[in-house]
């Protein structure tokens, strides 16, 4: 029984206490949403690398205002779920108290998580969603890629200029977001050059056999296929096109841009080009110093995703930086780093130089990459809006 | 005509992944009445079983250690991991069975399904976790050779694919329906309450069954490697509820009814991309599959049966 | 053996023992007197939580009761114990304890009023001690949220696989009608500048009309199910299961061509009307429609198409009916609860509503326990608290849930609470009055 008359005592005790507890140790929490599990794994390894060699290229340490303040990540996995890159970030905000999230990268999770990074007033930075909804009224939203609408025309551009073709046939993922969203912003553009798509072939998430599509492709007569997916439906793809008998072109975009492409894809890619953030071989300066570090460290060359997250937490860095001092008050400090974040002009990035205009997008170049002989990605031409 | 030649064609390479993996579902729906629905991901440790024994084998350079010319090693090493890889995986169905479905025997069927759809998710999380999350690919076993009869193209690999799919349905067709073993699995097909006292091992039939069907399913995996040679941790999710769709669709307890369902659904997967706009592919295909079962709602071979829940 | 082991006790008796023991003080403690007590430690933690957790050595009040803090810092297991201790465990036992008297005078003088006051007072409490405690944090509010739709598609999916006795694949793709029905809904009607125009009605009716657009999408989904019943309950057999898999693909498949809604990118900008109370309002109201669902008739009859369809037929149970009443209730339900996940996560896509949604529903059902409304409850809470919780594990959490399960699978084979009454009148008495013989056979 007596530990009932203790307890109001103890109670007071602990209030007295925690009124002089010690400040906290002064750090900087920024938080990494990704999707360490589910659909996209490689995705999310290439975030948590990126994320780490940062951490250890700044030394652990962000000097704002002439003081040093130690940089903490807090990393966590969204299973590759919006529900659960929502909750994340809700997680990352009000428990971690992170002054700036990285992430989420597929626009699936962005979107939702976007919407939560808004509420709370928390800047975010997305290094990969490119759907225009993840940043569109939401102040607090940033992101580091060039969005569909730039890249479509640039390839059809590209393409028209290159090979002088008039008939495209272009083969996409139906239920992936950024494949769709290229794939029809590609048509659009192709059509204002005074092209024809003659075939419009789409598949669903998952999918490894395109024969059926890839035979009617060939039977429009498509001149070259345009195919904005990923590495690993790239090979497939490539692969079946050629046993079926189509010897044109096929022409990518960034999501081809992985160390991992050539693995799967072995010689029947040689030769193809693709629109990207930057291309690795014959790279200099800072993206050089980037690709060789990291490919040092994890054995392979970074692919966009590990690019672009790189930028992202540069950028966050820089908005740090800009802001001057932090105050402690989370909130004053959040709102300073998200105020510095939107004035950030020219940016050099290893992606291309980048400025946010008011939805918090970038405008950047794109480069054309060829992929060479001995399977390296080398500069074939840039791109600027 | 051409144009259809081509798409049945690629229609057959497509549906024998379907047929072998929904053999497997089917045997062990017909046999212990249960749902397995850790078999797609079975597809997937078999394909991955495959390209270890198939990597070592390569590595072991057997051509000059067997002085064979080297299209005949890989041949013989594209026989050897198929035979090995069946062999190996038949031991991970064995064990989920031991594990997962064994204690659930007496308990009722959609527990031991959720126990099945639990194993899939370690199988995947665990590929995940050991592995890491890039993808591998899958060595070429074949080197492709196109033979263009009348404007058609056919690889070397898709006739091998549907041959061999094919042979191992009908070899299991006979099995079951022929050797004293399948004849066992017939019985407790059909009665699971009084077959185990005529002196049959519900245990010995259930491992069997589920040998039998992972070692199918290895056989699947490795084909798919061969076709597409890209493999991830999550390729058998879809695959996996494809097939089971296949094996209810051929009838309970019919090896080549869901052989052909599984081949059927490879049909109508590749025609409908080609006939109707390939967007609507998942809608209309999943469509006709309705229909089939509104018209035979006990699947192509089944026999009318009152299933009774063990709840 | 069994004089033995009557004179030598064994650890697991006197474990039993000791517990009972413990126990004994609380089994007078009515319900009001729980609810009381919850209220009296959530807001003790609201008044000196946070300096006591700093005290501790703390950043923050542990969100959800310190598993996350216990996993990412080994460290300060004892202070999240102590923590716990303090805030929870010590003033509910104290509080619950010398209440009770008090309370279960209160309980008794209820029970003569009408059931719906007694109840609308218990779920105020309950209300109250949830809103206090997720006050500390809009991470708890995001996490009850969810728990709480997850409820409701739980107990929804458990009228069909549990107490129907079917397999049904298909709920993701209710959820799914129901998610972009009532999205569409809100977002034509209230919201300006999106691809629908302009709003149709000030958007201040908003939140007054939502309940709308919730019916709106459970009776869509509803008519959806009623595409699956018709081919599929003809016959008795496996067969709805792969009709509402091939059901649910064909949904998916829908709105990914369908453009008006986004396609694969899907709707985002929901309004945000699901706030804690609404969810809590639907939930409530879920759980009492559904509980008397099974209990009533038509919930018996349920039962016996499930063990003997044959010998219901004979006792005058139209069983083709019945079937397909309860599935078209179960759907929905389950389309209720997608508009609210809609409107809580304000963004949805196709990709959102298929098998991993599935795997996710089934897994909460038979956590929880076939047949039974407190078993569903349990089991949608639990496994997404238990979801949150191993957040920490990375991609481990999801080798330790699936154990977890097959455990509970091969010990408990129809899961944790089955095959129970959720017997609403019971839970309010009150308990001093209880018989002892009774409670010691139920203990």
């Amino acid at each position: 029984m007596k530990i009932y008359k203790i307890f109001p005592l103890l109670l007071i005790t602990i209030i007295l206490l925690g009124a002089c507890a010690p400040a906290l140790p002064e750090s900087i929490k920024i938080g990494v949403n990704a999707p360490l599990t589910g659909d996209i794994p490689k995705v999310g390894e290439g975030t948590r690398y990126a994320a780490e060699l940062w951490l250890e290229e700044t030394g652990g340490t962000i000097n704002v205002g002439g003081k040093d303040y130690t940089v903490e990540l807090v990393i966590e996995d969204n299973e590759s779920k919006g529900e659960s890159a929502a909750a994340v970030n809700t997680k990352l905000i009000t428990q971690d108290e992170v002054l700036v999230i990285v992430g989420p990268q597929a626009s699936k999770q962005a979107v939702p998580a976007g919407a939560v990074a808004n509420d709370l007033e928390t800047p975010m930075i997305s290094p990969w969603s490119t759907n225009p909804a993840t940043t569109l009224g939401r102040p607090w939203v940033f992101r580091t890629p060039f969005l569909d609408p730039f890249q479509g025309p640039v390839v059809a551009n590209f393409v028209s200029e290159e090979f002088g073709y008039t008939n495209a046939g272009v083969l996409y993922d139906i239920a992936s977001d950024y494949p769709k969203g290229l794939a029809e912003f590609f048509q659009m553009g192709w059509e204002d050059i005074g092209g024809s798509v003659v075939a419009f072939e789409s598949f669903t998430t998952g999918d490894t056999d395109f024969s059926a599509q890839l035979t009617k492709i060939k039977d429009a007569g498509a001149e070259f296929i345009f195919a904005p997916q990923y590495y690993n439906e790239i090979a497939l793809i490539v692969q079946q096109a050629r046993e079926l008998g189509f010897e044109g072109p096929i022409v990518g975009s960034d999501s081809w841009g992985s160390a991992e492409l050539m693995n799967l894809c072995g010689d029947a890619c040689k030769g193809l080009f693709f629109s990207t953030h930057y291309a690795a071989e014959g790279a200099t300066g800072a993206t050089k110093e980037f690709i060789d570090k990291y490919n040092a460290k994890y054995g392979y060359v970074p692919d966009d995703v590990g690019a672009l997250t790189w930028d992202a937490f540069n950028i966050v860095k820089k908005a740090i930086e800009d802001c001057g001092a932090i105050t402690g008050d989370i909130d004053a400090d959040r709102q300073c780093v998200r105020d510095a974040m939107a004035n950030i002009r020219e940016f050099p990035g290893i992606t291309g130089n980048m400025s946010f205009n008011e939805e918090g997008d970038p405008t950047k170049c794109a480069v054309i990459v060829k992929i060479s002989d001995e399977g390296l990605f080398t500069f074939y031409e840039q791109v600027c809006p | 005509m051409e144009f259809f030649l081509q798409n049945l064609i690629n229609a057959l390479q497509w549906g024998s992944f379907y047929a072998l993996i929904a053999v497997g579902y089917s045997m062990v729906y017909g046999v212990l009445f249960l749902f397995n629905f850790a078999h797609g991901d079975v597809f997937m440790v078999g394909a991955y079983i495959g390209f270890f024994v198939s990597t070592f084998l390569l590595a072991a350079d057997l051509t000059s250690a067997l002085s064979l010319p080297p299209s005949v090693t890989l041949g013989l090493v594209l026989v050897m991991t198929l035979i090995i890889s069946m062999f190996l995986n038949s031991f991970v169905g064995m064990l989920i069975e031991r594990i997962g479905y064994r204690p659930l025997r007496a308990a009722p069927r959609a527990s031991a399904a959720i126990t099945g759809l639990m194993i899939g998710i370690i199988l995947e999380t665990g590929n995940l976790a050991i592995l890491g999350p890039q993808r591998l690919a899958f060595p070429e076993l074949i080197q492709t050779a196109t033979i263009n009869i009348a404007g058609v193209s056919i690889t070397n690999k898709k006739i091998l694919i549907v041959g061999v799919s094919i042979l191992l349905t009908l070899a299991l067709h006979l099995f079951v329906r022929r050797s004293k073993w399948g004849m066992a699995m017939r019985a407790m097909a059909y009665d699971y309450v009084v077959v185990p006292l005529m002196g049959i091992s519900t245990n010995t039939i259930a491992l069997m069954t589920f040998a039998l069907g992972s070692a199918l399913a290895a056989a699947a995996g490795i084909l798919y490697g061969v076709a597409y040679p890209v493999l991830d941790p999550n390729m058998g999710i879809l695959f996996g509820w494809k097939a089971f769709v296949a094996a209810i669709l051929g009838g309970r307890g019919s090896i080549l009814g869901a052989g052909l369902a599984g081949f059927l659904l490879g049909f109508i997967e590749i025609f409908v991309a080609t006939i109707f706009p390939s967007t609507m592919r998942n809608l209309i295909a999943f469509g006709i599959i309705l229909v089939i079962l509104i018209f035979r709602p006990h699947g192509f071979f089944g026999e009318p049966h009152s299933a009774q829940l063990r709840l | 053996m069994t004089t033995i082991s009557a004179s030598w006790p064994t650890t697991r008796q006197r474990i039993r023992a000791a517990l009972s023991k413990l126990w004994q003080p609380y089994r007078p403690v009515p319900l009001l007197g729980w609810l009381l007590a919850a209220l009296v430690a959530v807001g003790m933690e609201q008044l000196v939580g946070l300096p006591l957790a700093r005290t501790l050595g703390m950043s923050k009040i542990p969100a959800l009761f310190g598993a996350l803090v216990v996993l990412d810092q080994p460290a300060l297991i004892p202070s999240v114990l102590l923590f716990l201790i303090l805030i929870y465990i010590l003033p509910v036992g104290i509080v619950a304890r010398f209440t009770a008297p008090f309370t279960n005078k209160i309980a008794a003088r209820l029970v003569s009023y009408p059931l719906v006051i007694t109840a609308v007072i218990h779920l105020l409490l309950l209300y109250a001690v949830l809103h206090i405690w997720c006050d500390i944090s809009d991470y708890r509010v995001l996490v009850a949220r969810m728990a709480m739709i997850a409820i409701i598609l739980t107990l929804s999916l458990n009228v069909v696989n549990g107490y129907m006795g079917e397999f049904s694949c298909s709920h993701p793709g209710f959820m799914a009608l129901g998610a972009y029905v009532a999205s569409v809904f809100t977002l034509v009607f209230f919201v300006s500048e999106n691809q629908f125009g302009e709003a149709l009605v000030p958007p201040a009716l908003g939140p007054f009309l939502f309940p709308l657009a919730l019916i709106l999408g459970g009776l869509v989904a509803a008519v959806g199910a009623l595409l699956v019943a018709i081919p599929s309950f003809r016959t008795r057999g496996d067969y709805l299961a792969i009709i509402s898999l091939a059901f649910m693909f064909i949904v998916k498949s829908l709105f990914e061509n369908l453009e008006i809604v986004g396609g694969a990118r899907g709707i985002s900008n929901q309004p945000n009307y699901a706030s804690l109370p609404v969810v809590f309002a639907w939930t409530v109201l879920a759980i009492w429609i559904i509980n008397n669902f099974v209990r009533s008739t038509m919930g018996k009859a349920l039962n016996a198409v499930r063990d003997d369809e044959l010998a219901a037929t004979a006792m005058t149970v139209d069983t083709r009916k019945t079937k397909m009443t309860a599935f078209l209730f179960a759907a929905f339900w389950a389309g209720v609860a997608g508009g609210l996940f809609a409107h809580v996560l304000r963004y949805i896509n196709p990709d959102s509503f298929g098998i991993r949604k599935l795997a996710e529903v089934l897994a909460m059902v038979y956590f929880g326990g076939l047949n039974s409304v407190t078993g569903s409850i349990v089991g949608a809470v639990g496994l997404t608290m238990i979801s949150e919780a191993l957040r920490p594990l990375e991609i481990y959490k999801w080798i330790i849930i699936p154990i977890m399960l097959i455990l509970i699978m091969i010990f408990r084979p129809t899961g944790l609470i089955a095959f129970t009454e959720f017997n609403v009148e019971r839970l309010f008495l009150p308990k001093d009055k209880a018989p002892e013989g009774a409670e010691d056979a139920t203990a």
